[in-house]
C-alpha cells in the first residue's frame, strides 16, 4: 500500500537575536499549528562543511535555543537551522541568514554612576560585559571587543532644561562650572564607529549639586 | 571626511572611509549573502582565518586583498537590482582609492610581502578559482565584513 507522506509547514522567521553577544536562535511555529510541535536545531560555522546538532535543543517544544556557547568566537560567522515535527510529519530545515556576532549583536547601554560637588558632577561609565558561559569565567568588557568604543553623554539641568552632549572615549567625565543646589540628570549611550553599532540611551541618573562652599 | 579612519600598517598609513564602506555593505549584506548558497567554503577564512595572519604581513595581505577585490570581485557582481549595484560601485570606488594608497606604500617598500602572506593569498586565489567566476565573486563580496572586521 502507498505510504501516506505529508510534510509539515516550515518554522517561520528563523533568526538570531543577540544582545552583548548572548546569541539566541528564535523562530515562530509553522502557520496554523497549535501545541505539540517539537523542534530540532543545528548550526554550522560558515566556511566549514559540517552541520552540528544541538543536543539540548532536540525535540523541544519552545521556539528558542541558546547558541551563545557555540557562537562565542566572534571571529567566525554562523548559520543555524530549525526543523519542526508533529505526529510523524516534519518540515524542511529552515536556515537563518549568515550571522556575524561582531556586527549583528545589540549593545546594552552603559552603566552610569554620578557624584557631585557644589559646582561640578563626576560621571563614571562602564561598558557592558560580553556574554560568558558561567559566572566563574573571566569577564570580558565589550570595550575589549570593540576598541573604538565611545560614549555619548547627555547632561540636563532640570531647572533651566538646558542640555549638554558630550562624546568621549574615556570612561570618566567631569562637568565643571555648574550651579550649586541644582538637580542635573545624566544619561549615556555607547557609540561604536566601526562596525556601526549604537546602544540605546541609559535611563536618567539624577543628582543635585551641593550648597555653594564659598558662601559659608 | 567623516568616518575616515587612518589604518597603520607599520610605516604605511592609509586613510580609509571605513564607516562609508561598512554602511554600504550593511545595506546590501543580506541580499548578497542570500545569493551565495555554499556554506561549506569561505574564500577568505578557509582553511585559516585572516585573524591568524602575522602582524608583519598585514600590510602585504591587505594590499593583495584590495587588488583582488578591485580586479576580480566587484566587476563580476552585477545584479538585477539597481540599488544593490549602486552600493557595490560605491564600495568599489572606495576600494580603488585605498588600493592606490597601498600601492604607493608598496612602491616605497613599506608593505613588504613575507612568505606567510604570499601563501595565504595563494590560498585565497585557490578558493576563488575553485568556483565559477560569478559564484566566487558574489561569495567574496558577501565576505566583505570578514575583511573589514579583520582590518579593524
Amino acid at each position: 500500500s502507498g505510504e501516506l507522506y505529508c510534510s509539515l509547514l516550515n518554522p517561520r522567521n528563523v533568526r538570531f537575536e543577540s544582545i552583548n553577544m548572548k546569541n539566541v536562535l528564535h523562530w515562530s511555529a509553522p502557520e496554523g499549528t497549535g501545541n505539540g510541535v517539537l523542534y530540532r536545531v543545528k548550526y554550522s560555522v560558515y566556511g566549514v562543511g559540517k552541520w552540528i546538532r544541538k543536543p539540548e535543543c532536540r525535540n523541544i517544544n519552545r521556539t528558542w535555543c541558546d547558541l551563545s556557547s557555540e557562537t562565542s568566537d566572534y571571529e567566525e560567522q554562523y548559520y543555524a537551522s530549525v526543523k519542526a515535527f508533529l505526529n510523524g510529519m516534519f518540515s524542511d530545515w529552515v536556515e537563518t541568514t549568515r550571522f556575524n556576532p561582531l556586527t549583528d549583536t545589540k549593545i546594552d547601554p552603559p552603566m552610569v554612576s554620578v557624584s557631585s560637588t557644589d559646582k561640578s558632577i563626576s560621571i563614571i561609565l562602564t561598558a557592558p560585559e560580553k556574554w560568558k558561559r558561567s559566572p566563574e569565567e573571566e569577564s570580558k568588557s565589550l570595550l575589549q571587543v570593540y576598541p573604538g568604543l565611545q560614549y555619548n553623554v547627555s547632561v540636563l539641568n532640570k531647572k533651566t532644561k538646558k542640555r549638554w552632549f558630550f562624546s568621549i572615549s574615556n570612561h570618566t567625565l567631569v562637568v565643571p562650572w555648574l550651579e550649586p543646589e541644582t538637580a542635573y540628570c545624566v544619561s549615556a549611550q555607547i557609540h561604536i564607529t566601526t562596525p556601526i553599532l549604537d546602544s540605546g540611551f541609559s535611563k536618567e541618573y539624577c543628582i543635585a549639586t551641593s550648597k555653594d562652599k564659598t558662601e559659608a | 571626511t567623516a568616518g575616515n579612519k587612518i589604518l597603520h600598517f607599520g610605516a604605511c598609513r592609509v586613510s580609509m572611509s571605513m564607516t562609508e564602506i561598512r554602511a554600504g555593505f550593511t545595506a546590501i549584506k543580506a541580499n548578497i549573502q542570500a545569493r551565495d548558497p555554499i556554506r561549506t567554503l569561505s574564500i577568505l577564512s578557509y582553511p585559516h582565518s585572516l585573524h591568524k595572519v602575522n602582524s608583519s604581513d598585514r600590510c602585504c595581505i591587505t594590499h593583495h586583498l584590495f587588488n583582488f577585490y578591485v580586479d576580480k570581485v566587484f566587476k563580476h557582481c552585477k545584479t538585477e537590482d539597481s540599488y544593490v549595484n549602486r552600493k557595490i560601485s560605491s564600495i568599489a570606488n572606495s576600494f580603488l582609492s585605498i588600493k592606490r594608497k597601498l600601492g604607493q606604500c608598496h612602491e616605497k617598500n613599506q608593505c613588504m610581502c613575507g612568505q606567510e602572506s604570499t601563501e595565504k593569498f595563494k590560498q585565497i586565489l585557490a578558493n576563488y578559482e575553485g568556483l565559477n567566476v560569478t559564484s566566487a565573486a558574489m561569495k567574496s563580496l558577501g565576505e566583505l565584513d570578514i575583511l573589514l572586521d579583520w582590518m579593524e
